[in-house]
């Protein structure tokens, strides 16, 4: 085995292909070579690897051929996973006459599912211990306590929604690791709807459906997060039907979360609709101020980070929507403080998310340039594209220039244009002169920094 | 009939390829960045990084970039530049899971596109409960790109999201002549200069500016002068 020429080949291709070609086609491709004389490759799905037949697989044969010139070589490419298990030689057994050969084998975890092996997809980290209740969520708090000391018996369905963000998967990963801590062995199985609908779509495609029926209807607790993608694919709901019906039969708990109330659900079901009802439906509410706070100091503490309250305070009363965007920020500013060396202060802060606090992220252009600043100076914006040169009006046309040099792409030329058709060095001229000014008189400059302000949003 | 006897050499139809590094990004402003990408990939300690700024700031070059050092590291890596979404359907990235890293660019291209969204939604999921590695490009915010799906911008917004932030010009005639030198260029601050006052000034149009300037030059055998430029870009 020559675990470096597949590495070989890519050094060659990337040589060769233009750089986006091969980080978009080839990049992905697994290797691994079998027997010294057989090479798969792997390509993530059908389309990539319909790609790779059609454009790249007679330069990637030559490739591999003249790097292994001394000796046969055969390849076969597939879609699939490498497999984790380097003895485990994949499916279908090859015809060895064809050097290449296209097959569609089962990633590798949906061989090894006839060993099967429960997976409870548990995310350990999510726990009640580290939930931060508030206002916005003590209901759903309670229920998901209550149903993980009861399981099966308290309330069934348990159903969790709310907006984005807003903390439904961790509670149902906390009820999950709390049965799992109360009851050793039991079988939990925590999901997004869209694996489900993948596996039933696989089971219906490899004729396997009772080995998922078994999957699903022998566990203790069934977890399955966002199931508003249910909506509009009838065969999943229709399976998935007849799996609630059968946990709840058997008094095997179901929680499901959802971005809306069941009922608003548009393309779900009725009968699903109905029977999401006969539990217990709770909601989460977007984290008031405080809960706000005290998930970034909890958050910090986590990364073992020391978040003064003040500053958690600052960040929390300015990123409102959802928790998630409250880590994503946490994390910028914990990025900003390492990458710089200083430590979290409110300047630090400040300076980290100036982008986020700010309004900027509307596209700044020369119509918005020359709107802004003709409002400013309470002049027309015709009067910025006239001729006439006289200074109420050309200052604030310099002003305007040399705005839109500093804040767009556009070449000297093009906002030369937009000025009323102007040269270019009249541009250069503006930038030139109100660069000097800038540095002469103060209000030249103060002009420039609230105009900047203003359109720029810093 | 007047024959042209002055024939230019044709240069071979082979296309320097400047595979994107980090070695041959100008940092600028942009160190942190590049500091937190590159350690991204050395530590497994961002699974999820979001890039934005605006265009020509050199996003895409990064997340090749990326793709080139995880080859350096033996991982497998897959670049989509979404801009071309419109060739594919959603279920190219299906399985792109199982690579090391995945870089998705220009992500705001398909805002809109319901199934595209909920692909990317899902391709998002199925890359963190494989604990693999995802960067994510585009000009804007998530917040801000016109997403439809509330549950794919909040997702975005978790990761590390940070800023490309553009060149100033006097950085973009450093990176100009960087990129010129990397061709074997010789570009003086002169012609540098002249480039940049009158061709627009993203980076993007710079480069392909200069990757004309050196194909002719190389058929016309002459050395980049501002006569020259203007004769070959029509300024």
């Amino acid at each position: 085995m020559d675990p470096t020429l597949w590495h070989q080949c890519l050094e060659q291709l990337a040589e060769e292909l233009p750089a986006q070609q091969f980080n978009m086609w080839i990049r992905p491709l697994q290797a691994q070579m079998i027997n010294s004389n057989q090479l798969y490759l792997y390509a993530p799905n059908r389309f990539v690897l319909d790609w790779i037949n059609d454009k790249f697989i007679t330069r990637i044969k030559e490739v591999l051929f003249e790097l292994h010139k001394d000796q046969q070589l055969e390849i076969i490419i597939t879609v699939g996973a490498k497999p984790l298990d380097t003895s485990h030689k994949p499916e279908p057994i090859i015809n060895k006459k064809v050097e290449v050969e296209v097959n569609e084998v089962l990633p590798i975890q949906s061989v090894k599912a006839k060993r099967e092996i429960h997976h409870s997809n548990l995310n350990r980290s999510f726990t009640f211990a580290n939930f931060i209740k508030g206002k916005s969520n003590q209901l759903a708090y309670a229920a998901s306590c209550q149903v993980a000391e009861n399981s099966g018996s308290a309330y069934n369905p348990l159903f969790i929604y709310g907006g984005v963000g807003l903390g439904k998967t961790h509670l149902m990963h906390a009820i999950g690791n709390t049965i799992l801590q109360n009851k050793q062995g039991a079988k939990i199985l925590y999901l997004h709807s869209e694996r489900f609908v993948a596996d039933m779509v696989k089971a219906l495609q490899t004729n396997s459906m009772e080995r998922f029926k078994e999957r699903y209807r022998t566990v203790d607790a069934l977890l399955i997060d966002d199931i508003q993608f249910f909506a509009g694919k009838d065969r999943s709901q229709e399976e998935f039907f007849h799996t609630f019906n059968a946990l709840l039969e058997g008094q095997q708990q179901i929680i499901l979360t959802c971005d809306r109330y069941p009922k608003e659900v548009d393309g779900l079901e009725e009968r699903l609709k109905s029977r999401f009802g006969w539990g217990l439906t709770v909601a989460v509410e977007p984290p008031e101020l405080e809960t706000r706070v005290a998930i970034l100091i909890s958050k910090a503490e986590q990364a073992e980070i020391e978040l003064p309250y003040d500053i958690a305070f600052f960040i929390a009363k300015r990123i409102r929507s959802n928790v998630r965007e409250l880590e994503g920020t946490l994390k910028r500013v914990i990025a900003h403080s390492h990458f710089t060396g200083k430590p979290i202060t409110l300047e630090l802060v400040r300076e980290a998310l100036k982008d986020l606090l700010s309004l900027q992220d509307k596209l700044v252009t020369i119509d918005n340039i020359q709107k802004t600043v003709a409002e400013y100076y309470r002049i027309k914006v015709a009067d910025l594209l006239a001729k006439r040169r006289n200074r109420s009006v050309a200052r604030p046309r310099q002003m305007a220039m040399a705005l839109a040099k500093e804040l767009t792409q556009h070449s000297l030329p093009e906002i030369g244009d937009a000025f009323g058709g102007r040269d270019h060095t009249t541009v250069l001229h503006a930038c030139r002169k109100i660069n000097e000014l800038s540095a002469k008189q103060g209000d030249v400059k103060e002009d420039y920094q609230n105009l900047l302000r203003v359109l720029s949003g810093d | 009939m007047f024959v042209n006897h002055m024939i230019n050499q044709l240069p071979l139809n082979i296309q320097l390829n400047d595979i994107a590094t980090f070695a041959n990004f100008y940092n600028g402003n942009n160190q942190a960045v590049v500091k937190y990408l590159q350690d991204s990939l050395q530590f497994k300690n961002q699974p999820i990084i979001y890039i934005w700024g605006q265009e020509g700031t050199g996003r895409s070059h990064l997340l090749q970039a990326c793709c080139h050092m995880a080859q350096q590291l033996q991982l497998t890596a897959s670049y989509l530049p979404l801009t071309d979404y419109k060739e594919w359907q959603p279920s190219i990235l299906e399985g792109l899971e199982q690579c090391d890293l995945v870089c998705l660019d220009d992500v705001e291209q398909f805002a809109g596109q319901a199934k595209w969204e909920e692909a990317c939604f899902n391709l998002y999921n199925r890359v963190q409960a494989a604990g693999k590695q995802l960067i994510v490009s585009a000009a804007l915010q998530p917040q801000f790109l016109g997403l439809q799906l509330a549950d794919l911008v909040s997702r975005l917004a978790w990761g590390l999201v940070l800023r490309l932030q553009p060149l100033s010009d006097e950085e973009k005639l450093i990176a100009l002549q960087l990129r010129a030198k990397n061709r074997g260029l010789v570009l003086s601050d002169e012609v540098a200069r002249f480039l940049l006052l009158r061709c627009p000034r993203n980076m993007q149009t710079l480069f392909t500016a200069l990757e004309k300037l050196d194909q002719a030059s190389l058929a016309a055998q002459r050395r980049l002068t501002i006569p020259f430029i203007k004769e070959v870009l029509v300024l």
